[in-house]
Order: C-alpha cells, then structure tokens, then sequence
C-alpha cells in the first residue's frame, strides 16, 4: 500500500527501487551509498537520534563499521543508577515497630504508608532521570534502545502492587545485559524477575488456585502472538508456573516447591511434569515463536507492517542463530531493508526518541525536570507503559493532544536557560537563507521541501511580516529559536 | 489474516494511507446513509461512552445477593447481604454506588446484564479491541462509533464531531473519514510556542509541507493531526468559554472528564460522541479496596454529572453507557481476587432511559467454564443505542443485525 507512494528518485540514492521486495537481498548487506543523512537513519533506530558530530563520525567510517562500533556494548552490571533505589519491604522494616503495618492502628498505618507512597516516587523519577540521562549521554546508545525495547515488551509497571523502584530498576539491568543477548534465555530471566512474577501475578499462582494471568501475556503478548495456543494451553501453562513468590523479606524470587503443582500437564500438545522453564522451552520450539520475534523486531526497527516473505525471511535466520539477538541485530542494522525507501522516516517517533532526539541535535547536555514532564504530556512515562500491552506506538502516538505536547516541548526547551550556552547557536550566519539551511540541516538532515526552507528563511529575516522588524544581530538570536521551533514543528521531524 | 500481522496492519491503517482502499467502508457507507425516520431530536443527542478498563467485576457490582452458591465461592470477598443496596429480591448494588442507586430508585438508570459475545476471549487487549471495533469474528481497524462517525453525514470542517477525553484515540472513534480529537484536558490544550503573528502563519505553512524529499506512510497522518491541533487548540477553549459546571465534582480523574464532557456536550459544538475511561478493575489482587473505591468514583461522577447536565436542561439530550471488556471468575482466587471472566452487567444512564432491568439474571449453576454465561449480545446494546439514540441503522456499522432492546423510549 505504501510502495505506491514512494518517488522513483531518492536524493539519498538508497538502495531498494520503488516497488516489489526482493527478498532474497533484503537481508544482505547494503552496500550503496553511505552519507551522513543514512547514519542519521541508524542513529534514530539503533539509538535516540545523534548530535551533529556523532552523525558526522559514523558517517565518515564505511557503513560496516558504523554498524559494528554500535553493536559494541559495555558491560551492563558496571552501570548503577546515581542515588539510592527505595525498597518497599526495607521501608516497611524501617518504618513499622517491628516491621509489622499490623501492630499500628489505621491512621499511623495510612500516614506511614503515605511517607512510603511518596518515598517510592521520588525514588521513581530519579530513576527515570537517570536513565533518560543514559540515552542523551551513553556511548552505546544501542544498549539502551534495546533496553527500552524490552521495557515495552515485556512490561511491567512500578508503585503497582508493590512492585517498588529496587526491583524496577533490577529488570531495567535485566534488560540492559540482555540487550544483544538470547531471547530465550531472557524469556526465562524475565518470568521470574520479581518485578514481573508481581506485575502478572505469577507470584500469587498456587497449585490449588492457579493464577493464569502471567501464562497468557507470556504466549499472548511476549512470544507467539494470540491464535497459537488455546484456553487449555493458558491453563496447563499457569499450573506450570505456579510455585514462585517475591520473598517480602527480601524482595528475592523464590521457588517453593510446597506451592508448586507438579502434576502432569498438557501444553502445546506436549505432555509432562513441567515447569515453568519447560514452558519457554516448549514455547521457543514453536514456529510462531522466531515469527513473531521477526515480525516485531522488523516493526520496532525497520518498518511497519513488514512483508509476509521478509518476515519469513527473519524468522529463518532467528532459528537459525537460536535466538541469539547479537547475529539477528548485526543483519538487520547493515540490510538492505534497513536501508531503504520504505525503511526511511517510516516510523513515528517515540515521545523518548522525539525528547533525547532533540536535546542531542540542540546539542543539550541534560534530561532536567521539563523533559521528563513534557514525556507525560506526550504519553510516554518511562516504568508506567499503559499497560501489559505496552505503548502500542505507530499512529497512536499523535493525537491533538500529544502533537501540541511536542511542539510546547520543543517551545519551553529552545527558551531555556541552557540554550543561551549552546555554542553552535552563536556561530550560526546572520543571513536568513544560510541559517535556514542550516536548522534544516541540523534538525531534519535536509527532509524538507525548497518552499519549506523559502518559509523559513523568510521568517528569520522577517520579510514575510512587519512584526519582527528589520533584522539585527539584537534580534537574530532570538529569531533563530523561532526558527528552531518552527523547524521543528515540521511533519518530517516527527518520523524516525 | 494472519494474526500476527494484525498489529501491522492496524498501524497501516491508521496512517490513513490503507483506508482509501479499504472497499468495504464505501460499501457500508451507501447502505447506511438514510437516517432513521421517526426519531425527533436526534440530530441534538449526545452518546458518552465510559471504558471500565481492566475487566469489572460484575457479581460485586451488581450483587446476586439471594444467591448462597455466590457466597460459597467468594467467602473473602462476596458483598453481604446486609450491605447490598437491594433492587429486588435477587440482585443490588455494590454499597459503594449509593449515588448511582439512587438515580436508579428514580428511573435513570437501566443495567443490562450477563452482556458478552460468543466464544469470548480472555486477553485484555484482544477483548477490549472486540468491544471497542464490535468484531469479535474477525479485524477491523474502525470503531463502532468510529463508523457511525464516518456514516452520519456530520459537517466534515467541525472538529469535535466526536472527542476522546484521553490522552491517546481510543480504537472505538477511530474512523476513516472523521479525525477524533484525543484531549486529556482543556488547560494545556493549546501552543504556547507561536505567541507572535509571523511564527504562527509560518507554522501553518510549514506543518503542511508534504512535498518532501522523502515518502512516508505516516506523512498524510502527521500534516492531518498537526493542522487540527493547531486549529482545534484555539477554537475549543474559546467554544465552550461560556459553559459554567452547576456543582462541584467530585475530584477524582473521571470527575474531571465528566466535568469537561458536560461542557462540551453543552457547548453547541455539535459533539454527538464522547469517550471517557475509568480503572483500573483489573483485580487479580485484594480485589475489594480496589473495586469498592471505583465503582463509588464512577458512581459519585455520574451524579454529579447528570446534576450539572440537569441544571443546563442537558440531561435528556444526553445518554451514558459503560462497557467492560469482560467480567470476571466466579469463584475468587487464592489472592482475594478474580482472574478474567466473560458476561457482565453494563449501565444505560440518562433522563432519555427506561430504568429498570434488562436482560438475563446470571446462574451460577450453569457457568463458561467458570465464568457468567453471556445471555445479551453486546451489539445487540450497540444496535439500540445507534437506532433508538443516535437515529442510524445499526446493520451496516455493526455489520450485522441485532436485536434491540427497549431501553429507550
């Protein structure tokens, strides 16, 4: 549907004709040619956009070597949050005599569990602070695009029944060392993280009332996608997984075989005394499992509803690297696909991609307090997805609504402070062409029309209305940020 | 289609780029076109629709509280008897809903129950995507209200034909001919950033640039929200200025929507639907503190809004209805909670409603695999509300017949 629409000119000269999808060179290597706009393109999938010189450095080595030097991550577990993460079974300790809410009378336990509820949530936004931080500044901003990947996959929601900042955070590190790492192995990790056994209620699935919510989203929403499997399936797979709880104590997953249903059960057609690890195992033999991998990995990165055959395609080769995410990332990220028309501000951007996208191409150097509000604003609070289903993204990202959001973003963060030292704003030519060209360049990598830039030039000098007055070095810098917002505002800059 | 690539293809749809050749919409628009003869008023009718996200529970809102076999499997968490407000000798209302007892005891409020469909599915998403596009045989990628936008002929420059009071478009008004405005709330609904004349004339010129350099099927969509924010933004604070609430609300997040949804729909800004949601009811956990506090919420707003609505000779001209994408088990879990069900009780409320009670008595005896037998097909709630209120055929929006109630006069 959308191949129609595509010129059969690009200016970039990428690699994929207007039309059909030759799939068999889809996955292959791109070997066309390579500019700073294409490694603005890899820069906004595999990261959060990049600053004027990240994009000039990856676009002066070969496109190979771009992808690879995104594809090496540091060791997650070297990274810790600033500040300390609240624990809610330690406040409970701490703040009850003798631990107990019991022991206390209604009152002092709704003022202490108040003091809690506060607690958790500043603990909450300096966790999100930090961590927006991280994408504005890592050097790896992969690893944390695939975090956040995970973050929306298989989510899980803080200060919700008890799932508090310390565990939220661990599944956030969870995610980070399984950025390029197995899928399966991560299916498993994630089904008994505490964040998650208390978000999908595993923690509370016991062998004589099982709890089936975690083993329906598992096969529903984070592996095969609904119509592969059946109610029993749900069902056979809840008794399997039943047997976990988050120690209050310690916040720890533990297994208690007291609690576990060890029985023989039928799942997906095989029968057994299983366990919840068996489950993944027998999940990650179906073929709907590499295709629904495909299938959402080509949706998150390259495009949109992806060809049946390309998504076939993917799947081959996700069996064929059994699940191992480094191999399938590294194919992806140097396609051919990746590279082409289709591929090309074929997505929306994220609220987080739009918001880190722009401190790094105003050249910002810190996430503060209006970011962070501003993503509320624009839907997308990081450790609150909306709900199992995580943000469902594409269109739904633009609404009346959220649309005014980015652009009052963009409106309060060029009249800040931090803009005054942004030095690039201060060499920028007092001659309205030239400086239009210029914010073209930066913020949009020159995806606008010769009667967008003639609109914008002719607002930077003021021609266009009596109201600016006659253009001055005074009055230039002020102009510029005008400019800024209005480049912004630009529908291409809202397609990552 | 491949389930699968359900989720791309809605994206794909939603970019507006699928819906020119989506045949089907022309086909069903041509059927549809004639309003229903003999409905007086309903070129003035508003419909709100409230979304209980999260799956309500449907035995502890309205109590089968002469049913021992009720308290036998809820032993921690079954209403009691004494607290139950009675309707009749069967069933009553949670205690928390005095304000919404009390607008029944004077005839405003019709509860149909045992609502569902066949073959119901258990998924949140996949349920509340049923509910919200009334296709539980297969994908669509309108809403329900979405069609009957898209069907009622309704001035193509008003932009508030229908509003969300959300933060992002539900899936029941997204519609192939009709931009529905998601606006979480009127104060900060608005650019701060083109104060001067010159950027906000450039900005209107600039935003639609679609000769670009590129091709994008999200481009269409992007140029299409951007102009109706801008537009939209400054029309609607000006447009319902002069409405002043009657009361206070009570301040709660569905206190303020319905707040705003009185304004709107008193505004004359032609709005004919309005979305709303409340939650979360998803109570797998300690079920009772939860549900308890928003069945009073949803109970105490809806007084205070047909109060307000009331006040301003609006409360005939407007009709609430609420859906739930599924009840819940009937027998509570080992987590003084309830795991997902299937029927469950929906509420028509108004002065335009017949009061009383619709539908099948749910019987505990002869369950879904656990669950509340769906007895009313909730199209068939939808086919009375488009015939009976808002004055469409029901069959080509629903694409289907279904019979309809005598909820409303």
């Amino acid at each position: 549907m959308a191949t129609a629409l595509v010129p059969n000119t690009d200016v970039a000269g990428m690699a994929r004709p207007a039309g059909e999808l030759d799939v068999r060179r889809a996955l292959a290597p791109y070997a066309g040619p390579w500019n700073g706009r294409l490694a603005a393109h890899l820069l906004r999938r595999a990261g959060f956009g990049g600053t004027p010189s990240e994009i000039a450095s990856l676009a002066a080595m070969p496109v190979h070597q771009a992808v690879d030097q995104l594809l090496n991550l540091p060791a997650a577990d070297a990274i810790a949050p600033a500040g300390s993460l609240y624990s809610l079974s330690a406040a409970i300790a701490q703040l009850f005599p003798n631990g107990r809410p019991k022991d206390v009378d209604d009152m002092e336990r709704r003022r202490i569990f108040e003091q809690i509820r506060m607690g958790e949530r500043d603990s909450i936004i300096s966790v999100q602070n930090w961590w927006l931080n991280r994408m504005l500044a890592t050097p790896a901003p992969l690893q944390e695009k695939m975090t956040l990947f995970f973050h929306g996959h298989f989510t899980s929601a803080a200060i919700q029944k008890g799932v508090d900042p310390q565990m939220i955070f661990a599944q956030n590190q969870l995610f980070r060392e399984y950025a390029l790492g197995n899928l399966r192995d991560l299916t498993w990790q994630v089904s008994i993280d505490p964040a998650m056994l208390i978000y999908l209620d595993n923690a509370t699935n016991v062998a004589k009332h099982p709890n089936e919510n975690y083993a329906r989203e598992l096969m529903e929403l984070f592996t095969l996608g609904v119509d592969h499997y059946t109610e029993n399936d749900v069902r056979e797979s809840a008794r399997a997984w039943s047997g976990w709880i988050v120690n209050r104590r310690t916040g720890a997953a533990q297994f208690v075989p007291g609690r576990h249903d060890d029985g023989t059960k039928t799942f997906l057609g095989q029968t057994g005394n299983w366990t919840g690890q068996d489950i993944v195992s027998i999940i990650y033999r179906q073929p709907a499992c590499a295709m629904f991998w495909a299938n959402t990995l080509l949706n998150f990165f390259v495009y949109n509803d992806p060809e049946p055959a390309l998504v076939s395609s993917l799947a081959n080769a996700i069996r064929a690297h059994d699940f191992e995410l480094r191999p399938i990332m590294s194919m992806l990220l140097r396609s051919n696909v990746f590279f082409s028309q289709r591929a090309y501000r074929a997505l929306v951007k994220s609220p987080v991609e739009f918001t880190i996208g722009t401190y790094k191409a105003l050249e910002l150097t810190e996430v503060g307090l209006q970011g962070q509000r501003a993503l509320t604003q624009m839907g997308q609070v990081l450790f609150y997805p909306p709900n199992v289903a995580g943000w469902p993204g594409g269109a739904n990202w633009l609404t009346t609504q959220t649309m005014i959001a980015r652009a009052n973003f963009v409106a309060s963060i060029v009249n800040s402070p931090a803009m005054t030292d942004a030095s690039w704003l201060q060499s920028v030519p007092m001659r309205s062409q030239e400086a239009a060209r210029v914010l073209v360049e930066r913020m949009l990598l020159g995806d606008a029309s010769g009667s967008a830039l003639a609109q914008l030039s002719a607002y930077l000098d003021g021609s266009n209305t009596s109201a600016l007055g006659v253009l001055s070095p005074e009055n230039f810098q002020e102009r510029l940020r005008g400019g800024i917002y209005l480049t912004m505002a630009m529908p291409a800059y809202q397609l990552g | 289609m491949n389930v699968m690539n359900r989720k791309l293809f809605l994206a794909g749809a939603l970019s507006g780029i699928a819906v020119a050749a989506n045949t089907e919409h022309v086909f069903a628009r041509a059927l549809g076109s004639a309003p229903l003869p003999g409905l007086p008023g309903a070129d003035n009718r508003v419909l709100v629709l409230i979304n209980l996200q999260g799956g309500n529970d449907g035995l502890n809102c309205i109590v089968p509280h002469a049913d021992p076999q009720y308290y036998s499997v809820r032993p921690t968490i079954a209403v009691p008897q004494g607290d139950v407000l009675g309707i009749d000798a069967r069933i009553g209302f949670n205690p928390a809903m005095r304000s919404l007892k009390a607008m029944y005891d004077k005839g405003q409020v019709a509860i149909v129950q045992s609502v569902g469909y066949p073959d119901p599915d258990h998924s949140h998403f996949r349920s509340t995507e049923i509910w919200q596009t009334a296709a539980p045989d297969r994908y669509e990628h309108t809403g329900w209200l979405g069609r009957y936008l898209d069907d009622a002929g309704l001035p193509k420059n008003n932009l508030f034909n229908g509003v969300a009071i959300a933060q992002v478009l539900p899936e029941v008004l997204v519609a192939n001919q009709v931009d529905v405005p998601a606006i979480a709330q009127v104060n900060g609904y608005g650019l701060i950033g083109d104060r001067n004349r010159a950027a906000r004339t450039t900005y209107t010129q600039l935003v639609n640039d679609e000769r670009l350099p590129f091709s994008s099927p999200y481009l269409q969509h992007v140029v299409e929200i951007e102009d109706h924010a801008q537009k939209g933004s400054e029309e609607l604070p000006k447009l319902i200025a002069g409405y002043k609430p009657a009361g206070a609300y009570p301040a709660t997040p569905l206190g303020r929507s319905l707040s705003l949804a009185a304004q709107i729909a008193g505004s004359n800004l032609g709005t004919r639907v309005l979305y709303v949601q409340h939650g979360s009811f998803d109570t797998h956990i300690s079920q009772k503190a939860t549900q308890d506090r928003l069945l009073g919420e949803l109970s105490d707003a809806l007084a205070a809004f047909y109060d307000d609505l009331a006040a301003h000779g609006n409360d005939r001209r407007v009709l609430t209805m609420t859906f739930s994408e599924f009840g819940r088990r009937i027998e509570e879990n080992a987590s003084r909670g309830t795991d997902h069900g299937e029927g469950s009780p929906l509420f028509l409320v108004g002065g335009g409603v017949r009061g009383g009670i619709y539908g099948t008595y749910p019987d505990l005896g002869n369950t879904s695999i656990g669950n509340v037998r769906f007895a009313t097909d909730f199209r068939s709630v939808y086919a009375t509300v488009l015939e009976r209120w808002l004055g469409r055929s029901s069959g080509p929006i629903l694409r289907g017949s279904f019979p309809t109630l005598p909820i409303l006069a």
